[in-house]
């Protein structure tokens, strides 16, 4: 009994712990969003503004993803578990807000968030930021798991992570017939549907091209590499595929066109983008990682 | 037009890398024809006999062949190299047959029956009379094994034999033994490199009974 009381408070220990890191996030948020401090160091009202809501609360979706992947070992002592706990939760943390900042940085460098969510309550940005929260998350986590326990190789698949993510955010307007910085202006949610898939594809296929065994760091990157440019040879194909079978007829006109005329149009537009590129890099994640061709080695 | 060209840079690039990468490429050596020969086998007094022959590949196929390597003075290995098509077609009815042969550098690719180099070689053995009244050739003590690496098995040549092949070498021609005991169809490479004669190699594909053995295996 008093062994399974013990367990108990552990977990609860860690989940006072991991309660510390939100809390702490919420100054964190603040050293990256100064102009918000006043609001999220009081009360929040989500009714009052719900992009500023649904922005600050998918980096809380994020962390939680984050620290998923943390794992305890009891065995190697408590207070040794306690220390490595902390210590990778904190860097976990750090990297993922930083990557954050960074693919930001890189997407919206036309944007200002208090000007877009504080005065113009733009939900197409909020939306936008939540893909990149729950995107960096989930390839931090990726690379958590990958990095098994050595900061050298975290920093470096870190690195590395943030080099291909930061392309494959940019190959996003090479593809899409939409335009993200006028419909963005414009606070038009098809961009935002069309992103979602689009960047939720992207961490998909990253995470997965990260998904290998490794003995040697650069014989890894390479690999990784490999699987990456593989993907791009493969995502196109099954998105000019999945076109080909699911022909699409705008209003009047069958031809494409980037000017729509309705808001419905759009954003019918964007929900069929976003479950293309959705769908198009799910399966090419199974054509990249789930074929096995055994030994290519000729054992005979 | 330009997205094309990008796609196609994307590709060889894909191909370039995987190229580099590919376990393939470490550690088997490319034996285009019998000209290179010597590229990949070195050393002296050395007979490379074909044991097996393989293809990879759905679409695009790969050989490799597998070579048992014998040298007068080291020791026997068993190398694999990857080779073109026209090439392993070509030696498939030379199975269990030595392909090359290096004698202090004088070099012979016609094929013959394994251990032709050292037959008649007084340096390995010498030529005796047995009871029949027939010449036979035995290795010495020291070279005892190597009827063994050579799939002889009870095979002992005779003069008769050795006579045989200098003339068929003299005529640029292979030679399969008197009776055809060598090569394909060769009863001693049959019994003695039974690899490439496996059931699993040659026996055709009955889809009904891989369906059959699918759901046996897998419901």
């Amino acid at each position: 009994m008093a062994e399974i009381f013990d367990r108990l408070l552990i977990r609860i220990l860690l989940t006072g712990f991991v309660c510390l890191m939100i809390y702490l996030y919420r100054y964190a948020h603040v050293l990256f969003y100064p102009t918000v401090k006043r609001q999220i160091l009081k009360k929040i009202h989500p009714a009052e503004n719900p992009a500023d809501t649904l922005h600050m609360f998918s980096r809380l979706v994020g962390i939680a993803l984050i620290f998923s992947s943390m794992t305890f070992n009891e065995s190697s002592g408590v207070i040794l578990s306690v220390f490595h706990f902390v210590l990778w939760g904190t860097i976990a943390v750090i990297l993922y807000l930083v990557s954050l900042y960074i693919i930001e940085s890189v997407v919206l460098y036309n944007f200002d968030y208090a000007d877009e969510i504080l005065k113009r309550k733009n939900m197409s940005y909020a939306v936008v930021s939540l893909c990149h929260s729950l995107v960096m998350a989930y390839l931090t986590r990726t690379i958590l798991i990958e990095a098994e326990n050595s900061l050298v190789i975290l920093l470096v698949l870190w690195l590395y992570m943030l080099v291909i993510a930061g392309f494959s955010v940019k190959y996003y307007h090479f593809i899409t017939k939409l335009s993200f910085n006028r419909m963005m202006i414009q606070k038009n949610l098809a961009i935002s549907f069309s992103y979602i898939g689009y960047s939720l594809g992207a961490a998909f296929i990253i995470s997965s091209c990260f998904d290998q065994e490794h003995y040697d760091i650069t014989i890894y990157c390479i690999q990784v590499l490999l699987k990456t440019v593989l993907a791009l040879i493969i995502f196109p194909l099954f998105k000019r595929g999945i076109q080909k079978i699911f022909p699409i007829k705008l209003g009047g006109d069958d031809r494409m066109s980037t000017h729509f005329e309705s808001d419905q149009q759009s954003l019918g537009y964007g929900f069929y983008e976003g479950c293309l590129f959705l769908t198009a890099a799910i399966l090419t994640t199974m054509i990249v990682n789930k074929i096995q061709f055994g030994t290519i080695y000729p054992f005979f | 037009m330009y997205r094309f060209f990008l796609y196609v840079i994307l590709v060889i690039i894909y191909l370039g890398l995987a190229k580099v990468l590919s376990p393939t490429e470490f550690g088997v050596q490319y034996l285009q024809n019998e000209k290179n020969f010597s590229k990949v086998f070195k050393g002296n007094q050395l007979t490379a006999i074909l044991i097996d022959s393989h293809a990879t590949g759905f679409l695009i196929k790969t050989y490799y062949q597998k070579y048992r390597v014998i040298y007068g003075f080291q020791n026997v290995e068993e190398i694999i190299v990857r080779t073109s098509k026209e090439f392993a077609v070509k030696n498939i009815k030379n199975m269990g047959m030595s392909l090359y042969r290096n004698n202090e550098n004088i070099e012979e690719i016609i094929p013959l029956p394994p251990g032709s180099l050292y037959i008649g070689n007084r340096e390995f053995g010498q030529w005796k009379k047995i009871k029949s009244g027939k010449v036979k050739w035995t290795f010495y003590r020291v070279y005892k094994n190597i009827p063994r690496y050579l799939g002889w098995g009870t095979f002992s040549p005779d003069m008769e034999f050795y006579q045989k092949m200098r003339a068929e070498v003299s005529l640029n021609q292979p030679f399969y033994g008197p009776n055809n005991e060598f090569g394909l169809n060769g009863k001693i490479t049959k019994e003695h490199f039974p690899h490439f004669f496996t059931e699993q190699r040659t026996k055709k594909v009955e889809f009904k009974t891989l369906f059959i053995d699918y759901f046996k295996e897998n419901f």
